[in-house]
């Protein structure tokens, strides 16, 4: 039915009044904007255009305590005070939906099935922050998605939601879907706006931050997906409404994309604050470990977090939690390993991914992440050095910090924290050129 | 770059205070650590940081720690903030850039011992600083194998005078950066990513634009290389001597290795200077040098003796220069000698030919613009007056309008081209180009504006207008603009130069506003007879926007010292204070009718020049009308001419003398701002070469006359007149534009323009090998458009006709050209291009059809 058939939690979505990004992306009608303004589409877009000044845009969404959903978790209502005023400048609106981070798979499911909600919070935005050119960036290999959103852009211009003159407002905005190369670096904001200008995928130096001086130099606002496609609900139903979602700090509800070693891998949507063992555990979630066997670990937050070992798995799934936890939130790709899972096997395909990825713009990272991936390779086939573990370890040190953006600290900090919690089998594999965990089942 | 951080402190500009190495330091507002630690002496390691480029903070190499922050800071691209505290030594700053070296070692081949590099290497001089003497990576290094050339060394010739070493790269990216920001080039680029990442040529082209000798230079290691110096000889053992481009009329500050033990130069760098050439050399400035190793150069004087020239020892020479002199001026008298002077020589020859003509001769019979055609004979020209405005380079620097009438400047200014490409990326200038044809360096233009041939003066008429027309303008000031031209409106201008109103339009906004002002006139104007209207133009234009009061406006002077020959008083008729000053050292000034080089022609026609001089240069190859000068040259009772190199006007001369080139003697050239430069004796005299200064006092002695009593007194007459500053001086009022048109045979309907080729300049540089494999021969450039209707490709020959010549040559098709003009570069003397001109034109036209094969 769906070009990616990953599971949801859509029915329970649709009997909460508190969740709501994930209600209609069952129903395989949603993508048209006829069903999407059925399903209540384009009303809060209408509303701003109507009641609203761009300054009250802002202020409700800075109210309703909304933080980014690509992985840092900066505020987004603030992010958008950013934008110079009095700047003579054009103003951009990027949404990133670069989804490149291993395990996430969130933006995907929005973007195939519900790609008007997008548009819509991408309008709301723009509205906003003062611009009338908003781009979406799609991941290159999201060819699908790309079709997805270019077929609800054309409808969205003949239905008068984007265009000259919108709804009569005197408003204009325009869109462009443009597609990337399939370069997970690309995600990292000023990547993407080099990649749109037609250069190369490399990061900028910041400050000047993009709000500032982003695409072509003038002042821009890169947001994620799922951000974004919040927005609508929160003029929909009040900034005090979402603020009420979640924890004090940690507001609204949150995609999770469940993979690894569970049951029931999925895209779950839940307020964040929401119990980890449950996500896991629950029936209607990933319906525990796969085989039954016991955890062994969880990356919470995408492959470049640490990870939680099963004494923390009463966690609560929130940007504080996890950081007092050690963690991050990053983009909620909950990654889970069963007791049968060597972590030197993780780690090899990891830094495997990292070493594909990097630019080659900075030089611990260039260098870094391929002479790491010659050591891991070593460890793990059992041929490792005495000395090999500690050679690990201070490379990652001579990268942590040491790069322009935060691929390089992507890359080392899941090593650094399993050389932390899990050295012993580092060091098994340099003793006895051999796995510690017996693995019954291969996975590649 | 300390002196630039040190002005900007004295300025208004606002500063911030921290502590360095527990040093106080104040620096302006915005300058980044690494550029305050370099003011004060503190040396911080880098590698991607270059002055000339934005910073982009890649490499790791320019740590320093900063007490209270985290991580350790990048300084090139981090600001210096109030009270921060730096440390640049510090254990952990020497981690991490140990961390840094050790990575960039990992893949690094280590084959210093055959690396052209070696010796003057930024990653073997740190990696030495920091005495790493051992690798920790027990891998195999990642290794790059070309598929074309030498497969070892993964050599490849990614342009004519370019090889790369992918193996050795470091990927600082500097190369990329600078082609693509400092030269607007995109045919080097990087390819793939992470640490298989390469540099590499752009797929199916060759790295050759007029800047790629720089890519080797500012490549810190031995990843790229040039083909010139390569394997010549170990950078240690080289002598290097500071000098001056003989070809750049901005004069390029250069660095001259040589072997001394073979008497050879082996290359050029820069030497850079922030107020001439900004750090950057042209191809011609850096591989120029190549004529004086040439194994064609002159060894001995010639005498021409039954119709033949063969070997004579100077003395012989001179002897015969002498008495055929003293001959002709005893049976014509001495207005009979003429003398063509080459704008590239120093201070010191120019100065001496002056005085042997008018004060041996006792003549006025000399002239330096051997290039230009319909020179005006009276003295007080507007277009003298143009060229006497002073014009600074740096100038153009902080220009927030830039204004270039007829010229393609990748042609004849590099330099001032590299500037305006800078204003536009750090300053945001706007720049219009106005040309008639669609040329290269209008790539920073905000606006080409493209008119009819001929039509120069038209379009800064209509510019005014378009000012008036838009109110921009006061009442008075328009009036007395409007009387002086014949066109009534904007509509009617635009319609004789066949462009745009709106465009138009831009330019007078731009023009009209506050903004500093650059206004760069070219050699299409200057070397064409339409130069007095559009000076008069110009002028008018200048008067009515407020130009002169608000930036610059110039001719640029040409070669390496035609600001110097001006200065000098080598113009036939020099100007009143020139004349004052040279009757007050001479006690005598000649009061003989000026002759410029069309009149002295015309009377060698006549025979009443029967003797002649050419000193440097080759006049026949140059001046626009070959028939006329060869014709005259030819009439000559007896005709001198010193040279490098046999040539076109050699071969006609009774005698021939060897002249050594400006590396093989201490000589000064005035740039084109009037900044007297010195260039040192960087070699030994070729052969039996002698600076052309020496050859002049010769000849004068011979004939019985010292110049100077001593040298002292040549160098302080020399400085006396250069001390001279140009007198800025503008009409008094609102002057005549009288438009010069001209009736177009349509037998002959092509304009023709004849140009430098971007590698060339002038006839000399044919000799240097590297930029013939650039361009080694004559090629006709013309439109898509064109080619298609002549039913020609790329490379296919065309007969070429104008009414006194025809000639054939093969077509070069340009994209950016989009009308009906073509252009034949001058530089190649297989190609007799001079031969299809005629010195009365405006605009030459020709015929061209297709060669049948």
């Amino acid at each position: 039915m769906f070009y990616s058939p990953v599971r949801t939690n859509a029915a329970e979505v649709a009997q909460s009044n508190r969740l709501h990004l994930f209600r209609y992306v069952e129903d395989p009608e949603q993508v048209k904007v006829e069903k999407f303004e059925e399903h209540g589409g384009y009303v809060a877009w209408k509303k701003v255009l109507a009641e609203m000044e761009p300054s009250q845009v802002i202020e409700e969404v800075k109210n309703s305590g909304l933080r980014g959903r690509g992985g840092a978790g900066f505020p987004t209502g603030l992010k958008w005070s950013f934008v110079p005023k009095d700047s003579p400048k054009p103003r951009y609106l990027c949404c990133n939906a670069d989804e490149s981070e291993p395990g996430t798979c969130k933006d995907r499911v929005l973007m195939e099935r519900d790609p008007h909600a997008i548009i819509e919070g991408m309008a709301i935005a723009s509205y906003a922050i003062g611009c009338h050119q908003m781009f979406i960036y799609i991941r290159g290999e999201f060819a699908h998605c790309a079709d997805c959103m270019e077929k609800a852009m054309k409808e969205a211009y003949e239905h008068g939601h984007l265009g000259k003159n919108i709804h009569g407002s005197g408003f204009d905005l325009d869109m462009i879907v443009h597609t990337g190369g399939g370069a997970y670096i690309c995600g990292e904001e000023t990547s993407l706006l080099n990649s749109i200008e037609g250069e190369r995928g490399m990061s900028r130096i910041r400050p000047p931050f993009p709000a500032i001086e982003g695409l072509y130099s003038c002042p821009t606002i890169v947001n994620n997906v799922e951000s974004l496609a919040s927005v609508p609900h929160i003029i929909n139903h009040g900034a005090g409404w979402y603020k009420s979602l979640g924890t004090e700090k940690s507001c609204g509800s949150k995609i999770f994309s469940l993979s690894g070693h569970v049951k029931q891998p999925g895209n779950y949507e839940v307020e964040l604050g929401f119990s980890l063992k449950k996500l896991i555990y629950d029936k209607d979630y990933g319906g525990g470990i796969l085989g039954d066997k016991k955890l062994k670990g969880v990356i919470p937050g995408g492959s470049s977090t640490p990870f939680l070992t099963p004494d923390m798995i009463d966690i609560k799934l929130d940007y504080e939690s996890l950081v007092e936890g050690g963690s991050m939130l990053g983009s909620g790709a909950v990654i889970v390993f069963h007791e049968d899972t060597c972590i030197v096997w993780v780690i090899k395909r990891l830094i495997r991914f990292y070493r594909h990825e990097s630019c080659g713009k900075c030089t611990p990272c260039r260098e870094g992440t391929a002479w790491l991936e010659e050591l891991i390779n070593r460890i793990e086939a059992g041929r490792g050095k005495p000395g090999d573990v500690e050679k690990v370890e201070e490379i990652c040190g001579n990268i942590l910090g040491h790069t322009v953006c935060p691929l390089g600290d992507a890359a080392v900090m899941p090593i650094l924290s399993t050389l932390k919690l899990w050295r012993d089998e580092w060091q098994y594999h340099i003793d006895h050129g051999k796995c510690m965990v017996k693995t019954d089942f291969e996975f590649k | 770059m300390a002196d630039d951080i040190k002005d900007k402190v004295k300025t208004d500009v606002p500063t911030v205070t921290f502590t360095m190495d527990g040093q106080e330091v104040t620096v302006a507002k915005g300058t980044t650590i690494l550029e305050a630690a370099r003011s004060i002496g503190i040396h911080i390691p880098t590698f991607c940081w270059h002055p000339k480029l934005k910073p982009v903070g890649s490499c790791r190499m320019c740590y320093v720690e900063i007490e209270k922050w985290p991580k350790l800071a990048v300084s090139c691209v981090t600001e210096a903030t109030d009270g921060m505290i730096v440390h640049t030594e510090s254990d952990k700053v020497k981690r991490g850039r140990r961390a840094t070296l050790e990575f960039l070692l990992l893949n690094h081949p280590l084959d210093c011992p055959t690396c052209d590099q070696g010796g003057e290497c930024e990653l073997q001089n740190l990696t030495f600083e920091h005495g790493i003497d051992d690798s920790r990576f027990d891998f195999q290094k990642n290794r790059f194998t070309s598929d074309t050339d030498n497969t070892v060394f993964d050599d490849k010739r990614i342009g004519p005078e370019i090889i790369l070493n992918r193996n050795r790269c470091i990927l600082c990216y500097r190369c990329v950066r600078a082609n693509k920001e400092a030269f607007g080039e995109y045919d080097l680029g990087v390819y793939e990513r992470g640490n298989i990442a390469e540099i590499n040529a752009a797929p199916g082209q060759q790295v050759n634009s007029p800047f790629s000798g720089n890519l080797p230079e500012i490549c810190p290691v031995g990843a790229l290389t040039s083909v010139d110096w390569r394997y010549k000889m170990r950078v240690w053992l080289a002598g290097k001597t500071p000098s001056i481009c003989p070809y750049s009329s901005s004069g390029s500050n250069i660095l001259i290795y040589t072997d001394d033990n073979k008497n050879l130069i082996r290359r050029v760098t820069s030497r850079c200077n922030d107020d001439i050439d900004d750090g950057w050399l042209s191809d011609i400035t850096r591989y120029g040098y190549q004529i004086a190793n040439s194994e064609e150069r002159l060894q001995t004087p010639l005498i021409k003796k039954e119709g033949k020239q063969v070997e004579a020892t100077w003395d012989e020479a001179l002897e015969v220069i002498c008495n055929r002199f003293k001959e002709i001026t005893e049976k014509k008298g001495k207005v009979c000698i003429g003398g063509l002077i080459s704008p590239s020589l120093d201070n010191a020859s120019l100065y001496c030919s002056s005085k042997l003509f008018r004060t041996v001769f006792n003549n006025n019979n000399i002239d330096f613009r051997t290039d230009y055609r319909m020179l005006p004979n009276k003295p007080d020209s507007y277009f003298g007056m143009l060229c006497n405005r002073s014009f600074r380079i740096t100038d153009i620097d902080d220009s927030d309008v830039i204004v270039v009438l007829g010229s393609d400047l990748i042609r004849e200014h590099h330099n001032e081209y590299l500037r305006i490409r800078k204003a536009v990326n750090f300053n945001n200038a706007r720049v219009f180009s106005l040309n008639p044809y669609s040329v290269k360096s209008a790539d920073v233009a905000q606006a080409e504006i493209v008119y009819n041939i001929g039509t120069d003066e038209i379009i800064l008429v209509a510019i005014g207008l378009a000012a008036i027309e838009m109110g921009l303008v006061e009442q008075g000031l328009a009036q007395g603009f409007k009387e002086k031209v014949k066109l009534g409106s904007l509509a009617e201008a635009t319609e004789v130069c066949g462009v745009s109103s709106d465009d138009v339009k831009l330019v007078a906004r731009a023009l009209a506003g506050d903004g500093k002002v650059s206004v760069i006139v070219g050699e299409l104007i200057t070397r064409s007879h339409g130069r007095e209207a559009v000076a008069s133009a110009l002028f008018n234009l200048s008067r009515l926007l407020g130009i002169d009061k608000k930036g610059q406006m110039a001719v640029l002077a040409r070669y390496a010292n035609s600001r110097g020959a001006e200065k000098l008083g080598l113009l036939p008729i020099p100007t009143g204070a020139q004349v004052e000053m040279l009757k007050a050292m001479w006690g005598k000034f000649p009061d003989a009718e000026p002759q410029t080089t069309d009149a002295m022609l015309a009377l060698m026609h006549k025979e009443e020049i029967s003797g002649g001089l050419v000193l440097g240069g080759n006049p026949i190859m140059l001046y626009p009308d070959r028939q006329f000068i060869t014709e005259g040259l030819e009439k000559l009772d007896f005709l001198v001419a010193c040279d490098l190199f046999e040539s076109e006007t050699t071969e006609l001369a009774d005698v021939v003398l060897p002249m050594s080139s400006w590396a093989e003697y201490e000589g000064s050239y005035v740039n084109l701002e009037g900044c007297n430069q010195v260039a040192c004796q960087a070699i030994k005299h070729i052969g039996q070469s002698k600076p052309a200064f020496e050859i002049i006092r010769l000849i004068a002695e011979k004939i019985g006359t010292s110049l100077f009593e001593s040298d002292e007194q040549m160098a302080t007459e020399i400085e006396q007149l250069l001390s001279c500053e140009p007198d800025n001086a503008t009409p008094d009022n609102f002057v005549d534009v009288l438009p010069l048109s001209e009736e177009v045979d349509p037998d002959f309907p092509i304009p023709l323009c004849i140009c430098d080729d971007p590698h060339h300049t002038g006839a000399l540089t044919q000799k240097a090998p590297s930029l013939t494999n650039f361009t080694g021969e004559a090629y006709i450039e013309m439109s898509p458009d064109l080619a298609a209707r002549l039913e020609v490709s790329e490379g296919q020959p065309v007969r070429v006709e104008s009414p006194v010549g025809k000639i054939v040559m093969p077509v070069k098709v340009s994209k950016h050209i989009d009308n009906d003009v073509v252009i034949i570069p001058r530089n190649f003397s297989q190609i007799r291009v001079t031969s299809l001109l005629m010195r009365k034109k405006r605009v030459d036209r020709v015929r061209i059809t297709k060669v049948d094969e």
